[in-house]
């Protein structure tokens, strides 16, 4: 039996799914304070035979809200940047430290690190009482050389320490500052909960396969999330969107519009797997090199603020309080749907009593409003979408073949998800011209999604033949290569080493592995070739698990 | 960080496309300026923003070309999208979404003149006057532009479409061309009998660094661009002048050359050429963007960088600082050049020899110009080439007087066997035709 729990804001949702079926749903209150009290009130609220769950999958904001909150214990930073832009524009606290050092965009060093230097830092680091520190080179991901220089000289004095390289495999410098920082800096709170967790479920008598959910709609074993904890920041909106990719198996281009209370999530799937955002996710204004799936949020949700101006009706983006038949102040699309008679919660004599002012000074009849309210909500959120896929339509592309044969995405059918689904299909199946499909179990998608994601992971490997050098960041491979080493042997290696190494990287199993990118260049000194500079992404794909219908 | 200028970069580095596989011209030239741009995380930097290329339409090439025997036999996609992504860029600054834009594309263009039997200089189509012309077009308040080259080899194929055009006015900085190719670009090539003066080559003797780079900007190419008042400033940012470029042999560095896009401030940058890819291109480029953005670049610096080693000979600087007092007295005086140089007659003549070492085609032409006081001068360029083709072009240019629009159509409308095709360019009809 697999569980999947999503953690939210308000509510924690909570699935139970035993060979290809839905067994049962729960949904408690989330109780910011005690998580996993919250998680195990799910549990209880699912009322199932506990011994049978050999899986739990966890998607949480745990990581998201200590960095967006800055609940997290002094951090250290200390990095080595070379020339280039001023690395100070990338200090996010005083306790960052830049030290000798240089790396170029070949992985070649030109400066080298100073050791007496890096043990002062560490010294100041430590007298400031800090426990966690990042390390960070410019171009670490060609070479990690500096990056673990730095980590050998300070590894008995940290407790939590991570290595930029370890992150991503993808180039950017800021990036990967923000990225390091976050990830050491949340260490300790992942380190707290993951033991809390397995203590409660203890007591409850199981001990299963515990997984978390990552920003990239898949999941990885809570060894890796112990060491990569800033994967499962923003893991909210892919538990969504892979909810919809696990209640709609289409092929083509699926928009996924998960409609909840504040804002509607709009992401793309195509044929079950999700799109990502090209480097990495936003949280909290910071960009990072987390792979996270390509998600516009935009403010118009159930309880978004309806309002007029100058006669024209506007919804959201502000949220202002509850719906009006909830007991809030202003009038939103909830309250519409209560005056159209379809809530099965509410009071609809509140919304009207909210929405009488607005119809009267529009001279519009109450419910012929309501009808506008959420029409004007539908063809918001189809504006988004539009922008949304026009953005993926227009991304650079850097080939002439790409120029020339670029196919255009044009989505075939819309999965609308949460809570208010079902009651606003009409309205959005009437502005958008595609399929709009409100699949059953659409309330608990997120917890669906958590669920059934397979766990993912991915490689970038660079090979440079000129210098007899493959660099692995992920995993911290470094190794000398015949000069004759050819595109296939890398890819056959790649393969190879993300398989040896998939416990490590935190999948269960490497069984769908794809190569998403692979660039050769012949390098050309002189007037003769020198070598080949090669570079390649390989994954275990991101989508559901086979075990799903 | 926050661009103080809207900036936005058109980056094409055509990973597909090569002259041939050992070229400097390859698939790898822009391959670690991607690399370094990423890393620095230049297209992180708030109102820093990367666009899409696009394609130049036959129609936008044929604004700036006569293309034999046409237009698609002339060129590939990889050119169409180099235009194409110049163009974007334009479009991008002229409809105000930035202030600024740089069109980091490949191939280069500058070499490549009006008239196109073949590739020269690794050049078949000119990106900046396809350009500029598509500019023209759709913006016409945009009256006056000003190219300034700073590619190492001197733009005769800019200098040549702009020869008689005194609304463009094209300022180039080279490596003198007694030591490198293509040869041109003298301070007596100072531009056609309606464009006297509006041309204007700055040769510089070989090893020239940051010093004399940045005394040309400051003392002569910023007065000159005050003067003119251009509506718009266009740089054909090639970048082998740089220390590490190996086939050129001059001494400027990275960070000169961000110091000289901060001060010359152009609106629109252009790569040219430049073929130090590991160690200068990577450096240059980030310089370039940083300064375009107005942010600081001060800490852009090769790797390998020895100022000591490369810095200006003194009596180089002496040379250039004669130089340039010398073409500032020229700029002052060139509403008299055309009295001097004139010979009274209704027509001017120039007779040119052009190769194209790329395809290894000769060419030969007989430029004809109407000397005209009301208009720029409707010209025709009778060219023949190895090839076995022999062409007539007439340019009938922006702000055309009658006469010089009628005469432009008399000379279309005679009947010619003796060439292959006769073409038209009407500027300010936007009607560009080929008879056969």
């Amino acid at each position: 039996m697999i569980l999947g729990v999503d953690i939210g804001g308000t509510h924690t949702d909570a699935i139970c799914i035993k060979t290809g079926t839905i067994i049962n749903s729960a949904k408690v209150t989330t109780d910011k304070e005690n998580l996993v009290g919250s998680i195990v009130g799910a549990i209880n609220e699912l009322d199932i035979d506990l011994p049978k769950i050999d899986r739990i999958v966890l998607s949480t904001t745990l990581s998201t809200n200590a960095i967006i909150e800055k609940k997290y214990g002094l951090t250290g930073m200390i990095a080595s940047a070379g020339p280039g832009i001023d690395p100070k524009n990338y200090f996010l606290t005083d306790n960052f430290y830049l030290v000798d050092g240089a790396i170029d965009h070949r992985g070649r060093e030109y400066v080298p690190i100073n050791r007496d230097q890096i043990t002062t830092v560490a010294g100041k680091l430590k007298d400031k009482g800090i426990t966690g520190v990042g390390i960070v080179s410019k171009f670490s991901v060609r070479n990690p050389l500096h990056e673990e220089s730095i980590y050998n000289l300070i590894s008995n004095d940290f407790s939590y320490i991570s290595l930029g390289h370890q992150m991503s495999g993808n180039l950017n410098f800021s990036r990967r500052i923000n990225t390091t920082y976050f990830n050491t800096a949340v260490m300790p709170t992942q380190d707290v909960f993951m033991k809390s967790v397995s203590g409660a479920l203890g007591k409850l008598g199981i001990m299963p396969q515990i997984l978390f959910l990552k920003a990239d709609g898949g999941t990885y074993m809570a060894s890796a999330a112990n060491r990569l904890p800033v994967e499962t920041i923003m893991s909210g909106p892919a538990a969504s969107i892979m909810g919809g990719a696990a209640l709609n198996k289409d092929k083509g281009a699926s928009l996924v519009l998960d409609i909840g209370g504040t804002t509607t999530d709009i992401g793309l799937l195509v044929d079950g797997v999700p799109v990502m955002e090209p480097l990495g996710v936003s949280i909290g204004g910071a960009k990072t090199l987390v792979r996270g799936l390509n998600v516009l949020s935009v403010g118009a949700g159930g309880d978004s603020r309806v309002y007029t101006k100058r006669d024209k009706l506007f919804v959201g983006p502000q949220r202002d309080g509850p719906p009006a038949a909830m007991g809030g102040k202003s009038p939103t699309p909830t309250d519409a749907l209560a005056i159209l008679g379809v809530l099965d919660f509410g009071d609809a004599k509140k919304a009207e009593h909210a929405l009488s002012p607005l119809a009267h000074a529009m001279g519009k009849d109450l419910k012929d409003l309501a009808k506008d309210i959420l029409t004007t909500l539908a063809k918001g959120i189809k504006q988004a979408s539009a922008s949304f896929i026009d953005e993926l339509n227009t991304k650079p592309v850097y080939t002439i073949h790409e120029m020339l044969h670029q196919e255009l995405i044009r989505p075939d059918r819309v999965i609308i998800i949460g809570g208010p689904a079902r009651n606003l299909k009409p309205y959005i199946a009437d502005v958008f011209d595609i399929p709009c499909i409100v699949p059953e179990y659409c309330e608990v998608a997120n917890a669906l999604g958590a669920a059934l994601a397979r766990t993912t992971a991915q490689i970038t490997i660079m090979a440079d033949t000129q210098m007899r050098r493959l660099v692995c960041p992920e995993i911290g491979i470094e190794k000398e290569i015949p000069s004759h080493y050819s595109m296939d042997d890398i890819k056959t290696f790649g393969i190879k080493a993300l398989k040896d190494n998939a416990s490590y990287l935190g999948l269960t199993d490497a069984l769908d592995v794809d190569v998403v990118e692979a660039q050769s260049f012949n390098m050309v000194r002189g007037f003769s070739t020198a070598g080949k500079n090669m570079r390649l992404k390989i994954q275990s794909t991101p989508g559901i698990i086979p075990e799903w219908r | 960080m926050k661009a103080r200028y809207k900036t936005g970069l058109i980056f094409f580095p055509a990973y597909d496309w090569k002259i041939s596989p050992t070229h400097p011209e390859r698939e790898e030239r822009l391959l670690y300026t991607q690399d370094q741009i990423l890393e620095e995380g230049l297209l992180d930097i708030e109102d820093i923003y990367e666009f899409k290329a696009g394609f130049a339409s036959e129609e936008d090439i044929s604004r700036a070309h006569f293309c034999v025997p046409d237009v698609s036999s002339r060129i590939t996609p990889s050119h169409n999208i180099s235009a194409g992504g110049c163009i974007e860029a334009a479009r991008h600054v002229l409809e105000g979404d930035v202030k600024k834009a740089f069109a980091l594309v490949r191939p280069p263009g500058h070499h490549s003149m009006r008239v196109v039997h073949g590739a020269r200089g690794f050049c078949n189509i000119n990106i900046e006057a396809i350009m500029i012309e598509w500019i023209r077009h759709h913006y016409p308040k945009i009256k006056k532009v000003a190219i300034v080259d700073t590619d190492c080899h001197h733009g005769d194929g800019s200098q040549d479409i702009y020869w008689h055009d005194p609304n463009v006015l094209y300022i180039s900085l080279h490596q003198d061309g007694r030591t490198l190719y293509p040869g041109s670009g003298f301070p007596n090539e100072f531009g056609g009998p309606n464009a006297m003066g509006l041309t204007v080559n700055i040769p510089l003797p070989p090893h020239t660094s940051d010093a004399g780079f940045l005394h040309v900007i400051e003392t002569l190419v910023l007065p000159v661009l005050d003067e003119f008042k251009p509506d718009l400033i266009i740089n054909s940012a090639g970048q082998d002048n740089h220390y590490s470029d190996p086939i050129t042999a001059m001494a400027f560095t990275a960070g000169g050359y961000a110091r000289l896009n901060d001060m010359l401030c152009p609106d629109i940058c252009v790569l040219e050429g430049g073929y130090s890819i590991e160690a200068a291109l990577p450096y240059v480029n980030t310089g370039i963007i940083l300064a375009l953005a107005g942010l600081d670049y001060s800490y852009i610096k090769e790797p390998d960088l020895d100022l000591d080693q490369i810095r200006d000979d003194p009596k180089s600087l002496e040379y250039i600082k004669q130089l340039c007092e010398q073409l500032l007295i020229r700029w002052h005086e060139k509403d008299k050049l055309k009295d001097k140089y004139s010979s009274g007659e209704e027509y001017s003549k120039r007779n040119k020899s052009i190769y194209y070492d790329t395809d290894g085609i000769s060419e030969t032409q007989t430029e004809v110009i109407r000397i005209c006081d009301e208009c720029p001068g409707v010209f025709k360029i009778d060219s023949a080439a190895s090839t076995g083709y022999r062409i007539l072009g007439i340019h009938i240019p922006h702000g055309a007087c009658k006469a010089c629009r009628d005469k432009g159509y008399e000379w279309f409308d005679k009947p010619d066997s003796e060439f292959y095709a006769v073409y038209l360019q009407d500027m300010d009809n936007d009607i560009f035709k080929v008879k056969k």
